[in-house]
């Protein structure tokens, strides 16, 4: 089987139009390449439509009974379907032509016809379509691919922990904003067991899904690797990296910030995956740098042992971890976020929540960058140890 | 705006490698001008490069990704790639990220061109 013919709908109240379409594309209709419909007013033209939604082609007298061609136009211009109609007028009829196209008309044909004309009127016109229906086409797999995106980025975003409730040992917040494209950051925090908190940072090299896909299985690593079995931070990053090396072909790699907070003794063991230094909130209001740990991204290097490090926090202090997307976000004026606003900001927030703190230094980065399109996920994870009665 | 091309990289050919010099910013919309630079050199035989840093002012971890996949590349041919005269601020990016481990970093061209 071929594939259906091409149907073409001519609307004419006098036998001419129709003997002279039948004549001259008799060998087209016989070989199954075109077919015609016929009407004989617009309200005829209009049923037959209904009845035949693949008519995208309309060859249309503008002089009829019931409804004239002009009418016709007019309502197929409001109808959903996108049809393209031909205006055949008297030679001359300049005023009727004008109307015509005004009103969407695609081209217009005088008589009498000249046979070559109708020919060539009417390849244009099945062309147009055709060009039409492959952009709507495109389009709606674009729009379906754009949905896929979406999707996918929901599902990430889905992927976050469960809140941790406020106890008087620790109240933990974390704020995302994803940028418009899926990928990036990742953020989590759990229980290891009653008294030890995890901690964590991320954020994956480059964007898109192959992105997506990478933090949220490295998410999963590393919430098995420390619920079985867990000894310290670094022993679980060493397993995750040898995991994400064993199939890495395009070099894709994730810093990482694990830290496991222990609730009883403030004590905070971590390991640093590349990730910029978290900073370390005071009670008394000084910003340090929660030192590097000599190690590399997660990802690249098989084989590779990661060490910990461990500082102690205090009553009242405050672990801030963040992404490069709040300190190099940019203003209208290419400007960057940069370390030192980070810091001073935070230097005014001793003794607040983490909620607040979370959602203060987000606000700030935002009233910062203003109308700048914000191209790169903003993340950042809070967590207040003995904060005390509040 | 300042510079639309914020990244350029301009070939040196010597005779036991090549330099590249990259100037500017390498960033998720930039990084695809890297790629390609390395790629035509790899292309074109030239399996030993030597990247001069001097004028880099800023790069992303797509950036990082990239110069990844240059010294596996070159590598993969029988070559190496190094990397020369970090800015202060671009040498913490290395240092934090852990890449100085795994990339061959030296202070001068002269010392990675001595190197190859």
């Amino acid at each position: 089987m071929g594939k259906s013919p091409t149907q073409v709908l001519v609307v004419d109240d006098e036998e001419d139009l129709e003997l002279l379409v039948r004549q001259k594309f008799r060998r087209r209709i016989r070989d199954g390449d075109l077919k015609f419909l016929f009407a004989h007013n617009g309200k005829e033209a209009l049923e037959v439509l209904e009845e035949h939604p693949d008519v995208y082609l309309v060859l249309s007298d503008i002089n009829m009974p019931v409804m004239d061609g002009l009418t016709l136009l007019s309502q197929l211009a409001d109808g959903e379907q996108d049809i393209q109609a031909v205006i055949v007028s008297a030679y001359g009829d300049m005023k009727n032509i004008r109307t015509a196209m005004n009103r969407g008309a695609f081209d217009f044909l005088t008589k009498p016809i000249d046979f070559n004309d109708l020919e060539a009127t009417i390849e244009k016109g099945l062309k147009h379509v055709q060009a039409l229906q492959s952009a709507l086409e495109t389009r709606d797999r674009l729009v379906a691919v754009k949905q896929e995106l979406d999707m996918a980025r929901d599902v990430q975003m889905s992927l976050q922990p469960k809140e941790i409730p406020d106890s008087e040992t620790h109240d933990i917040k974390a704020v995302i904003l994803p940028a418009r494209e899926v990928g990036g950051d990742l953020y989590d925090f759990f229980h290891i067991d009653e008294s030890r908190i995890a901690l964590v940072i991320a954020d994956v090299s480059g964007k898109g899904v192959p992105a997506a896909l990478f933090t949220t299985v490295t998410r999963a690593l590393l919430r098995v690797t420390s619920s079985k079995d867990y000894s310290t931070p670094a022993e679980c990053l060493t397993r995750v990296n040898e995991l994400l090396c064993e199939s890495n072909p395009s070099c894709i790699f994730i810093t990482l910030f694990f830290g496991v907070l222990d609730l009883r003794n403030g004590e905070l063991h971590y390991s640093n995956a590349g990730h910029n230094p978290p900073r370390l909130l005071l009670a008394d209001s000084q910003v340090e740098i929660v030192p590097k740990t000599k190690n590399i991204v997660l990802g690249i290097q098989p084989g590779h042992t990661y060490n910990n490090d461990q500082i102690q926090l205090k009553p009242g202090d405050t672990l801030f971890l963040y992404t490069d997307g709040i300190t190099e976000a940019e203003n209208l004026q290419d400007e960057e976020f940069t370390e030192s606003r980070l810091d001073e900001k935070l230097t005014g927030l001793a003794g607040a929540s983490a909620e607040r703190v979370a959602t203060e230094i987000v606000d700030a980065v935002q009233e910062f960058v203003g109308d700048a399109p914000q191209s790169d996920d903003i993340t950042c994870v809070v967590a207040r140890f003995r904060p005390g009665p509040s | 705006m300042e510079d639309k091309a914020k990244l350029s990289v301009e070939a040196e050919h010597g005779d036991k490698a090549t330099v590249l010099i990259v100037t500017g910013r390498v960033d998720g919309s930039s990084v695809g001008i890297l790629e390609s630079a390395v790629q035509e050199q790899i292309n074109a035989g030239n399996k030993t490069l030597v990247f001069d840093f001097t004028d880099l002012s800023y790069i992303s971890s797509a950036g990082l990704r990239a110069l990844l996949i240059a010294a596996r590349l070159t590598q993969k041919e029988g070559g190496r790639a190094l990397f020369c005269a970090l800015a202060e601020h671009i040498a913490e990016i290395f240092e934090i990220s852990g890449f100085n481990e795994i990339l061959d970093i030296r202070t001068t061209r002269t010392d990675a061109l001595g190197a190859v």
